[in-house]
């Protein structure tokens, strides 16, 4: 077969040399017409461009069945919350470019196996941007670039509310929020700057610059308005007091002073210092390594001191039923997307109280009661935490104990008080609970209606001094 | 709507091309091309696509009065109108807020600033039909009779919302006839990769950074505010750069060869030479219509490069930090003239380096503040009289967690695809090798891309806020 080949194939042409200085020696060279070859090299390139047009078109039209015929996830367990729905059509949504925008935001948020690329993205994809900072197992990644000061302190009276968050491309999840956004301060004052260091998310604290005065002052205007009614300011340390190491601490600036300077300014209202307890037991599970909250067990400390200092009585731990869901990865990682915080889950431990009671929920007008749960069933979400169990901000929660003391206490806070409820039942009989962001009534007639003895504003130090505390003050004007 | 997001990349483009390679005929791809040019203008403006359908039947009137009226009177006032009523747009939809604010503060009144939001890629279209009615009225390129090839040429979706501004002339015989090599298409679609990529893995990641030391400029080192100009320049180029790449790219798999729009800027050795390559079809658009307007009678050669960099601030966005900016640039070039070109030429190249990127980084940081008192904070911070010293342990870290993409983004700033390009093409065997790399690299790239996309939302463009 190939002997025929060779047969019928033409000869190439070719020339001989002769070597001038070896007689007899010469070399044979082919020559293949300029044309030809031309021909060959421009097919050869074709055929690479084919190539290359085929490899693109596969991946087009790969990822045109990926993103279109795969099944769409529909919620997001790492960032507790639904995927966006396909919108519905209607001429003002889609001259609004709503629907549209819509489209297309469905197809991009709820590709196929979304958690498993995003966990690709943050295992090898980020990790080639560059290294982590130090050495000694406190290698540190800084999301943000340090903290923001205040240039002066404001003495006037504020009149904003806090911004709320929303976006077009998530949904919440009932009952609870999508992120801890809510907890951003107003612009230019407080920033979200989060230094991952020993496996644990740590929201950089950035100063007060005066503005613990202002929340003094507001504290102390309801205690003014409200002579007969115990009122406790208790503002909450985050983990930037007792989890930097200490090459890190300079990159946050100390609550504790801040604390101290804020309980100094406060008038006949009772400062409760959940700092030095919360301190004395930082070596055990109190607040969430990937998260921006505390954990419930934190909550509970916090509330022993509260209780103390109110003179109501204090359940033990031990009287609580407790409930641990493991694989926890909290609102740090949604913030950062950092492999360090995907890989290193943990547990979110609560506790549940054993004596019944019962939970009236309203909206934020304190209208349209509805029976709801102290707790919620964070079941439905594989990677359920805080807002899962405490649920949503967005609500006046109403808790009534069989603890028969007469005491009614209102509490305001922002999310961090969420956790503070469920340890307060058995020390008070009626707990009436606001959030300070959420209130759509006049604060003093609220408090005066419910019959309040004691009034307790407890909430994170980054809510207290940052644009969150114009809240308390605007809620005494509505 | 736009490029980075997976609805474009997996369903409207995939879509359009099949439907692009099935038409037979330039006709048929010209409606191709038209029908899916004005769905992806409606995606994300349902209502402004009557502003540009309408714009598009001004100057298309206007240029066959132009074109039936050729050396009589009619013909400069068909130019006047339809320049008139473009500007006038704009001016309306880009800039009426800014002008009634400065009028408020100026005159203490209380004219109520109107609420118009901005139309997507109305400066870059606007300033394409201008050219168009120009060049006819100069008479270098001849109206165009068909509506449909004319709206083809101001809507194509590849150039349509941020840029490059592309002249009538350059697409003019590619509308009427074009042939596509399987070259144009494996470029276009390598370019389309690279651009995606350009986007996606660089400028959305040094954004990251710029916002982070920009955004709190009150507490950044004099470290930090250079070093977030930095990143803020980069991302800025790899952003716009990006885009034109996938312009440039769609255009070539389309058959249309479009001009470049950036040429390593980064490697100027001084400002004349950064607008050399920097956004040129701005520039060159600038240079050709605006520069030589007879305004400033004897004075018009610094007169007209006022007005030039006067513009080129307004155009980015209706705001004083713009203008700043534009003048800043004014200045520097007004400069170099003085000096002129051979003596610039003496100044060790070196510190022509050092010069124009010191200017540059400024001039990023003009250009992110749009608040003047955080670019005085920035001033401040950057030259040393700052209140948060040189260096933090922050700016250690941001450096240290971003060093490989910090890399990887300066070195890409250099021509190295131009010149390994260039070297390989001498040899078939390179050239054969390089082709087949760029094309694995090109899968690659898109697929990370596309990988990256997953996890974030939408992230427009930020050329599109002009």
């Amino acid at each position: 077969m190939t002997d025929n080949k060779n047969k019928n194939s033409l000869p190439e042409p070719s020339i001989s040399i002769e070597a001038s200085d070896r007689a007899g020696a010469s070399i044979d060279v082919s020559i293949k017409p300029k044309k030809l070859k031309k021909q060959q090299r421009k097919k050869a390139l074709n055929f690479i461009s084919l190539a290359n047009i085929v490899a693109i078109s596969a991946i087009f039209a790969g990822g045109f069945v990926y993103v279109t015929l795969l099944p769409h996830e529909t919620k997001a367990d790492d960032e507790n919350r639904y995927l966006t729905k396909f919108p519905e059509f209607s001429a003002k949504s889609y001259a609004s470019g709503e629907f549209t925008e819509g489209v297309a935001d469905y197809f991009d948020d709820t590709v196929h196996d979304r958690a498993h690329i995003k966990e690709f993205i943050s295992d090898y994809i980020m990790q080639l941007k560059g290294r982590k900072y130090g050495a000694d197992g406190e290698e540190a990644e800084l999301f943000g670039s340090g903290f923001e000061k205040k240039a002066a302190v404001i003495t006037t009276a504020p009149v904003t509310t806090a911004a709320s968050v929303s976006t077009s491309v998530t949904t919440a999840v009932p009952e609870a929020t999508t992120a801890p956004a809510e907890e951003a301060p107003a612009d230019g004052e407080l920033t979200n700057n989060i230094l991952i260091v020993n496996k644990r998310g740590v929201t950089l604290y950035s100063g007060a610059w005066g503005a613990e005065q202002e929340y003094a002052s507001y504290v102390s205007l309801y205690k003014e308005k409200l002579p007969d009614v115990n009122v406790y300011s208790m503002v909450l340390p985050t983990s930037s007091s007792f989890y930097l190491p200490e090459k890190y601490q300079n990159l946050a600036y100390s609550e504790k002073e801040d604390f101290d300077r804020l309980d100094a300014a406060l008038h006949n209202v009772i400062p409760i210092d959940a700092y030095s307890i919360l301190d004395a037991h930082k070596d055990e599970a109190i607040y969430s390594r990937t998260d921006h909250h505390w954990q419930p067990l934190g909550a509970y400390y916090a509330a022993q001191q509260f209780a103390l200092t109110a003179g109501v009585p204090y359940p033990e731990l031990s009287e609580y039923e407790t409930v641990t869901l493991p694989g926890y990865v909290g609102t740090l990682y949604m913030y950062t997307q950092s492999a360090t915080l995907m890989n290193n889950p943990e547990d979110f431990v609560y506790y549940k109280p054993k004596t019944p009671v019962t939970v009236t929920q309203y909206n934020t007008r304190f209208e349209n009661p509805v029976a709801a749960n102290l707790l919620l069933d964070p079941s439905y979400m594989a990677n359920s935490g805080y807002y899962m169990v405490f649920g949503a901000d967005e609500r006046i929660v109403h808790v009534n104990t069989e603890c028969k003391n007469g005491r009614t206490l209102v509490i305001f806070k922002d999310s961090y008080g969420n956790a503070l409820l469920p340890m307060l039942t058995g020390s008070f009989e009626n707990i009436y609970l606001c959030d300070i962001r959420y209130f759509d009534l006049n604060a003093v007639d609220f408090i005066n209606r419910v019959g309040a003895t004691d009034l307790l504003f407890a909430m994170c130090s980054f809510s207290a001094v940052g644009g969150n505390r114009n809240c308390i003050y605007n809620n005494l004007t509505k | 709507m736009v490029f980075s997001r997976l609805f474009f990349i997996y369903i409207f483009l995939p879509v359009c091309l099949l439907c692009y390679a099935l038409a037979r005929g330039t006709k048929a791809k010209n409606l191709v091309l038209i029908v899916f040019s004005l769905i992806f203008y409606a995606w994300g403006e349902p209502v402004y696509i009557f502003l540009m359908l309408t714009t598009a039947a001004v100057n298309y009137g206007a240029g066959l009065l132009i074109g039936k009226y050729q050396g009589q009177r009619g013909n400069t006032a068909a130019t006047v109108i339809a320049v008139t009523y473009d500007l006038l747009m704009l001016g309306v939809f880009k800039y009426s807020g800014f002008i009634v604010e400065n009028i408020n503060a100026l005159f203490s009144s209380s004219i109520p600033v109107p609420d118009i939001r901005l139309p997507i890629g109305i400066s870059f279209y606007t300033f394409q039909t201008i050219s168009y009615i120009i060049d006819c009225h100069w008479e270098k390129v001849k109206p165009q009779k068909s509506f449909g090839k004319y709206l083809l040429f101001l809507t194509l979706f590849p150039q349509l919302v941020a840029g490059p501004i592309v002249r009538y002339s350059t697409i003019e015989k590619e509308i009427n006839e074009r042939k596509i090599e399987l070259s144009d298409v494996s470029y276009g679609l390598n370019r389309v990769a690279l651009g995606l990529g350009k986007k996606v893995l660089l400028a959305n990641q040094l954004s990251i950074i710029a916002d982070s030391f920009l955004g709190n400029i009150s507490s950044s080192t004099m470290f930090g505010a250079w070093y977030g100009a930095i990143a803020y320049g980069l991302q800025i180029y790899f952003d716009f750069s990006g885009y034109s790449d996938i312009a440039i790219g769609l255009g070539r798999i389309f058959g249309f060869h479009f001009d470049e729009n950036f040429d390593h800027p980064f490697i100027c050795r001084d400002i004349t030479e950064f607008w050399q390559r920097w956004h040129i079809s701005l520039s060159t658009f600038f240079r050709d219509y605006v520069l030589y307007i007879p305004i400033f009678g004897k004075r018009r050669k610094y007169g007209g490069l006022f007005l030039v960099w006067l513009c080129t601030g307004i155009w980015h966005g209706a705001s004083w930090n713009f203008i700043i900016w534009g003048l800043y640039y004014g200045i520097f070039v007004f400069i170099e003239m003085l000096i002129g070109k051979k003596r610039m030429k003496k100044i060790p190249v070196v510190i022509r380096h050092i010069y124009s990127k010191l200017v540059i980084i400024i001039g990023f940081g003009i250009f992110y503040f749009e608040k003047l008192g955080k670019l005085g904070t920035f001033f401040k911070t950057a030259f040393g009289f700052g209140e948060n010293g040189f260096l933090a342990v922050q700016d250690r870290i941001s450096v240290i967690n971003n060093m490989y993409l910090l890399t990887v983004a300066v070195i890409c700033c250099f021509p190295v695809i131009k010149l390994v390009k260039q070297t390989a093409d001498k040899h078939f065997v390179t050239k054969a090798a390089v082709s087949s790399a760029a094309a694995v690299a090109a899968a690659l790239l898109l697929i990370v891309t596309s990988i990256m996309l997953v996890a974030s939302t939408a992230n427009p463009f930020l050329y599109f806020r002009f």
